[in-house]
């Protein structure tokens, strides 16, 4: 049965959106933490810049500094996104000479800005400020001391100039997203094109049409077509074998029918009695091979259309067989040969196996050597374990079978060459299909120094129950 | 002197009368003339009845240390001494407004839509007709300083303006004018020599002219002059016709508001088209939006003055008139110049 399991597009898509997914939110990062850090560089070089203007502005009077804060040292530290601005003016005690806010500059802040310019992050009250700290020399002509110079003001332009370049990074990352998942679904549309035209090729074919595949395909779909070509191959295989087996049964149908006929015709153009009784006794000659004979294509038609065997059970072969080769034995055919069994092993035989099938699988292997043998001949069979196998067999010392016949010999309607005898020809034949509903192989060997010896390997099967 | 104006009869009448238990109090301190401002806040309490409005007139240096004690925090804080309104402003003193209003007002007058400039008054020389009649008056301020050196007898003890030390503005305009030019040191000499008398506020330097104390001022607020000189037509306003600044009122919504809402109905309405249409028609305080039509419209003025106005606009670089070190350095300039 068919299980539709999705469709190809939707299992690219979401693997397409897995993956962008995943890369989407790494390159979001990236782009959340470097918009930060530009914004962060922006803004700090204005601080820069306004710290300096300010340290431009210092000068000395007597042994005091003095600073005209320049406006537009102000102006610079506010920015266009009109910060508020902190400035302050420290002597090199780390005491205020000029400041506009009360924010506590944290006395290491003081001591590390005085080797190289430091940058800080502030929070007071609910404003978060970022400072800047610097010490410039200067020098009077009775002092010569540094001044520290802090600058700050709010992030508010900071956060708002980073949420605007992160913006911009998304809006860049979905308009890409969008394009590549369009122009995947253009790409899958002429990739899967192949298929489409294979699958169109296939609802053209016709019924009967089991020709090879004439078709372009791509390397993936290369295995899919070859496969598909050897089903083809097969179906044609089989539809051949089963026309020859129809026209091989019609023909031996045919064969006693004609014969019945011609019986029947000679005895009605008799007056004789006696005639007319020989005919009778020849006409059910005739019927009852005929029978036995549809009896058995029925039999090879049904094992070969019921397909897989539904019931197996554990079964012993030994005690099948034994109670088989007994039945047969006390049989008037069996008369003239000597029908026995080879010492069977001890311990159980167990297999997976249909009962009946298995019953006429050795009635037809036991039938046919009866068959084929001349009179007084030896038949044997037996039970082997050879591994995880059990070994049926069946032997008889009769002419055997050429090399050339045997592998032919287990199709229907093969006599092993001979035609000499009363049987069908599809006793081998069902023995066939049965050993293939068991899984069993058959194997058709030499026996020496003449005869023919008949092979079927078992799967063993656990215990029987 | 402390002038404290309490709610306008009209109020009072509101409040017994209806239902205006429930009404909202309101508490303006500013430095702004109550009769100038008069029509623009009974426009205001037309609108809004619900709202009981307690407007108390005081000096910019009043009004700022109000500011700061915050005991209790008044609603909303108008005065015309930009530095220190700013300086409140970046201490954290002052509430964003968002409003349309707001948004819509110009980016020039406003600073961090925390705090707006509403008023766009020239800054003007005034006379009187007694000094026309004597010599060419001043147009400007070269001819300021050249009248005070070659007039220099006659106008002794009569010329006025504004002190440093008193006054915020006047210490605005003064650092102004030194931002522009150097030679601003000489008028400030000239002045000296002249013995200037230094005021605290226009209105002093108007009743001295009119008294006849004075016969010149320099640096008067145009809104004042102007409207006094319709009264008192002794009085002549010159507006300087090489550059004259303008100063913004500035208002902003304390953060400490204890009525907010009241608060922003209140500026919002100064920011309106209604508030600012008053202003324009009914005060000389002149419109700063472009869209209101009357007599008193920046853009009136600046079609009358041309491209020599100045405003100082709101921006951080105020911020550098109070900073202590600065102020006194400039001080002592003022002192050492005008003493000379």
């Amino acid at each position: 049965m068919i299980q539709v399991e999705g469709t190809l597009k939707a299992r690219l898509a979401i693997l397409l959106l897995v993956m962008v997914s995943g890369l989407g939110t790494l390159l979001m990062l990236e782009a959340f933490y470097s918009t930060q850090r530009a914004a962060e560089r922006a803004y700090d070089s204005q601080l820069e810049a306004a710290a300096l203007t300010i340290a431009e502005s210092v000068q000395w009077e007597g042994s005091d500094p003095v600073v005209e804060i320049p406006a537009a040292a102000l102006q610079i530290l506010a920015t266009r996104h009109q910060e508020r601005v902190f400035y302050a003016v420290l002597d090199h005690t780390g005491q205020r000479i000029s400041a506009n806010l009360d924010i506590a500059i944290p006395a290491a802040g003081h001591e590390e800005a005085a080797i190289t310019p430091i940058w800080r992050d502030l929070t007071q009250g609910d404003t978060r400020w970022r400072l800047h700290g610097r010490e410039y020399d200067s020098a009077g002509w009775e002092v010569q001391d540094p001044v520290q110079i802090w600058v700050g003001h709010t992030v508010s332009g900071r956060q708002a100039l980073a949420s605007e370049l992160f913006e911009r990074a998304i809006i860049r990352f979905v308009a890409m997203v969008l394009l590549a998942g369009i122009l995947m679904l253009l790409a899958m549309q002429v990739a899967l094109k192949p298929m489409r035209r294979l699958r169109h090729q296939l609802r053209r074919r016709k019924v009967d049409d089991m020709r090879p595949l004439n078709a372009r395909v791509p390397e993936e779909l290369r295995e899919m077509a070859e496969a598909l070509d050897t089903l083809f191959a097969r179906q044609r295989e089989s539809r051949d074998t089963l026309l020859r087996f129809t026209a091989d049964a019609s023909h031996q149908l045919k064969t006693p029918l004609a014969g019945l006929q011609s019986t029947s015709e000679l005895a009605l153009n008799s007056r004789d009695p006696d005639e007319w009784y020989r005919a009778l006794a020849g006409v059910h000659d005739g019927a009852q091979r005929t029978s036995r004979l549809a009896g058995q294509l029925l039999s090879l038609a049904r094992l070969r259309h019921v397909g897989e065997a539904d019931e197996l059970m554990p079964l012993d072969l030994k005690n099948l067989l034994h109670e088989t080769v007994l039945e047969w034995a006390q049989r008037e055919v069996a008369m003239n040969h000597d029908l026995g069994l080879d010492r069977l092993p001890a311990e159980p035989m167990v297999v997976q196996g249909e009962p009946w099938a298995l019953r006429e699988l050795l009635g037809n292997l036991i039938d046919n050597a009866l068959r084929y043998t001349p009179p007084g001949s030896e038949i044997t069979l037996g039970l082997k374990k050879i591994g995880e196998h059990i070994m049926l067999y069946i032997e008889d010392d009769g002419p055997g079978v050429a090399p050339e016949v045997r592998s032919r010999l287990f199709q229907p309607f093969e006599r092993g060459g001979r035609q000499d005898t009363q049987g069908s020809g599809l006793g081998l034949a069902i023995v066939d299909s049965i050993a293939q509903r068991h899984a069993a192989e058959l194997q058709a060997k030499e026996r020496l120094p003449h005869g023919l010896r008949v092979e079927l390997h078992f799967p063993a099967a656990g215990e029987a129950s | 002197m402390r002038r404290v104006l309490l709610t306008t009869v009209l109020s009072f009448f509101c409040l017994s009368s209806s239902q205006s238990i429930s009404a909202t109090p309101l508490v303006v301190e500013a430095a702004l003339d109550r009769q100038v401002v008069a029509p623009l806040l009974e426009a205001f309490e037309q609108a809004h009845p619900e709202i009981e409005l307690t407007y108390r007139d005081r000096t910019t240096l009043e009004v700022d240390a109000l500011t700061e004690a915050a005991d209790p925090a008044p609603d909303v804080v108008i005065s015309s001494a930009m530095p220190w309104q700013m300086n409140r402003v970046n201490q954290g003193h002052a509430q964003r407004l968002d409003s349309v209003q707001a948004s819509e007002w110009p980016e020039w007058a406003k600073w961090r839509d925390e705090v707006f400039g509403f008023t766009f008054e020239p800054i003007v020389m005034a006379y009187r007709l007694d000094l026309a009649r004597r010599m060419m008056p001043p147009q400007t301020h070269a001819d300021l300083h050249t009248l005070l050196r070659t007039q220099g007898e006659t106008l002794q003890g009569k010329v006025t303006t504004y002190s440093p030390s008193l006054s915020g503005i006047g210490y605005t305009l003064f650092q102004q004018d030194a931002r522009y030019t150097a030679r601003f040191w000489d008028l400030v000499t000239a002045m000296g020599d002249a013995d200037t008398h230094l005021e605290s506020d226009t209105r002093s330097m108007l009743e001295g002219l009119t008294d006849g104390r004075y016969w010149l001022g320099y640096n008067l607020l145009g809104s004042y002059a102007m409207v006094w000189a319709q009264q008192h037509p002794e009085v002549i306003v010159q507006v300087p016709q090489d550059y004259a600044l303008v100063v913004m009122r500035t208002g902003f919504i304390h953060r400490d508001a204890p009525h907010p809402s009241a608060a922003e109905a209140f500026m919002n309405f100064l920011l309106s088209r209604d508030g600012q249409r008053v202003l324009a028609g009914q005060t000389p305080l002149f419109s700063v939006r472009p869209d209101v039509i009357g007599p008193y419209t920046a853009q009136r003025l600046r079609d009358q003055v041309g491209d020599r106005l100045y405003p100082i606009t709101l921006n951080a670089s105020l911020l550098a008139f109070v900073d202590p070190q600065r102020r006194d350095a400039f001080m002592t300039r003022w002192q050492r110049e005008f003493n000379r």
